[in-house]
């Protein structure tokens, strides 16, 4: 059968490709914005806040796409879904975005306080499950991969604990008196920005699932995995540790 | 939730179909169809050219029997009662069961006379009680505010949406119970249409209604369950019959329909 409304579909797909290349991004600044942290790295932080409003204005870009596909093409049936996840996901991307900037004023705040090794490791293995998450979303989406998709709150799970562990070691270090309160102040939102960088990831995957089978997430169920592993921090290997063993 | 309590939610039928088969001659145009059609609601019939959904609702009120090499097989059940039983009367399931074609077809008669005709045949002579029934199907239809002052006039002098709506005024003069559509507004410009569908959705609590379109939106504007229709290439004998995909809500067919021929049909990935 020959295929009808040819650049209506190109067009569509015109569309999924610039919400990858917005993730994309995202997936790229979570390691800068980790960078720039560990590093005191004042010049990238800035880049990087500065950075946002461009992710800013191509949200809106994709989202006004997204407008005139609806208005214009009336789409139905996985094409409507398609449109009604773009729309939903572009706001879980540009908020992931905010975060990571938030990361990088977090940075200048604690700039010149020396942060203690346990501290800077768990601040890595954070960054790096954020991105995991991210970029495994956005694989979700681009594959149309409802399995991979449903794997995305079981490895948010594990960034949940990292944070529960972060806190605990914040507590730790300014009882010690290696940071300043304020210091964990900082260091304590920053733990919550990369758990919700994560939480984004697992929304986006949960619009993928919408695509591919047509079922609105259901938020009425406790998330099982994640009272499982978040009641258990000893579940979670201390980063550093489980590297010696 | 009990049967009763989800029971009490449904409509009742109107029409029942099992297995129905119709010929042309040794041609199949479509086959197995097995649906139901609940009392005031919109269902639509959409498909490809040759999918055999005309032909269905052709099947509603024997239009079939019209065609000399027609044949229906299984069975169409109107309230219960099979509409092909020798003991019924076909012109009385026309009554019950009227029609209104692609085609606006007014009588070249005057407006008045064109919705009165019905009703004359059946035996309604006095002139006032005419003249209520002719008011009363031109205000059901929408068209009395527009061709009060002129009912002598003939019905040929309206306009395309007009003479649709006349021919409408002329299916409801009988008192039907149901009104079938063939594809009522595909020679209507966009404000016709609009005036059309408009009026469905206002009279479908007197009236049962079946309607083909060729326009999907339209599919999707104004019925409540729509039925995807196919056709079908028997590799063999390289002959195609039409076959019913799906029958479900509306809101369904064009969110997640459940039959990748929908999907590919209501995105226009196939044609």
């Amino acid at each position: 059968m020959d295929e009808l409304r040819k650049s209506y579909h190109l067009d569509l797909d015109h569309a999924r490709t610039e919400l990858a290349l917005l993730a994309a991004r995202v997936v790229e600044i979570i390691p800068r914005a980790t960078a720039v942290l560990l590093d005191g790295d004042l010049e990238g932080a800035d880049l990087l806040i500065r950075g946002d409003a461009e992710i800013d204005a191509h949200s809106v870009e994709v989202e006004e796409h997204c407008v005139q596909i609806l208005a214009r093409q009336a789409p139905v049936a996985s094409d409507l879904r398609v449109v009604l996840a773009l729309l939903k996901m572009i706001a879980e991307i540009e908020r992931s975005a905010d975060l990571a900037a938030n990361i990088c004023k977090a940075s200048r705040r604690i700039y010149g306080h020396d942060l203690d090794p346990k501290l800077r490791g768990i601040i890595a293995r954070m960054g790096e499950q954020a991105g995991a998450i991210f970029a495994a979303a956005i694989e979700a989406f681009q594959e149309n991969d409802a399995a991979k998709a449903a794997a995305l709150d079981d490895m948010d799970a594990y960034l949940d604990a990292l944070q529960k562990q972060f806190v605990a070691a914040i507590f730790e270090s300014q009882a010690a008196g290696r940071i300043d309160l304020q210091v964990a102040v900082q260091l304590a939102m920053v733990a919550r920005f990369y758990e919700r960088i994560g939480d984004h990831g697992v929304n986006m995957g949960e619009r993928v699932l919408y695509i591919v089978t047509g079922k609105v997430p259901d938020h009425s169920k406790p998330k099982r995995m994640k009272i499982e592993i978040g009641d258990n921090l000893e579940a979670v290997p201390v980063v550093g540790e489980a590297e010696d063993s | 939730m009990s049967a009763d309590a989800a029971g009490a939610t449904q409509p009742p039928y109107v029409f029942s179909t099992t297995d129905v088969a119709v010929y042309y001659g040794d041609f199949r145009a479509v086959r197995d169809v097995n649906l139901q059609i609940r009392q005031h609601e919109i269902t639509a019939f959409i498909g490809p050219s040759g999918c055999g959904k005309s032909t269905m609702l052709r099947c509603f009120n024997r239009m079939n029997d019209l065609i000399p090499s027609a044949r229906v097989e299984g069975a169409v059940e109107y309230h219960g009662v099979n509409l092909y039983d020798p003991q019924v009367n076909a012109v009385e399931v026309r009554r019950r069961i009227g029609m209104v074609f692609q085609k606006a077809n007014p009588f070249p008669k005057s407006i008045y006379d064109n919705v009165a005709y019905g009703p004359k045949l059946s035996g309604v002579k006095k002139k006032d009680e005419l003249d209520d029934i002719v008011e009363r199907s031109l205000k059901r239809a929408a068209l009395w505010d527009e061709v009060k002052d002129r009912l002598k006039s003939s019905g040929l002098g309206l306009s395309g949406g007009q003479q649709q709506r006349l021919c409408i005024a002329r299916a409801v003069a009988v008192d039907p119970e149901v009104l079938l559509m063939d594809e009522p507004c595909s020679a209507l410009d966009p404000i016709a249409t609009a005036r059309i569908e408009d009026l469905m959705q206002e009279i479908k609590d007197e009236y049962t209604i079946v309607i083909v379109t060729h326009n999907m939106q339209q599919a999707a504007r104004v019925s409540d369950r729509v039925a995807f229709f196919t056709t079908e290439v028997n590799t063999e004998s390289d002959r195609r019959t039409g076959v019913l995909v799906e029958y479900d809500l509306t809101g369904k067919i064009f969110s997640t329909p459940g039959d990748d021929r929908t999907e590919a049909y209501v995105t226009g990935r196939f044609g």
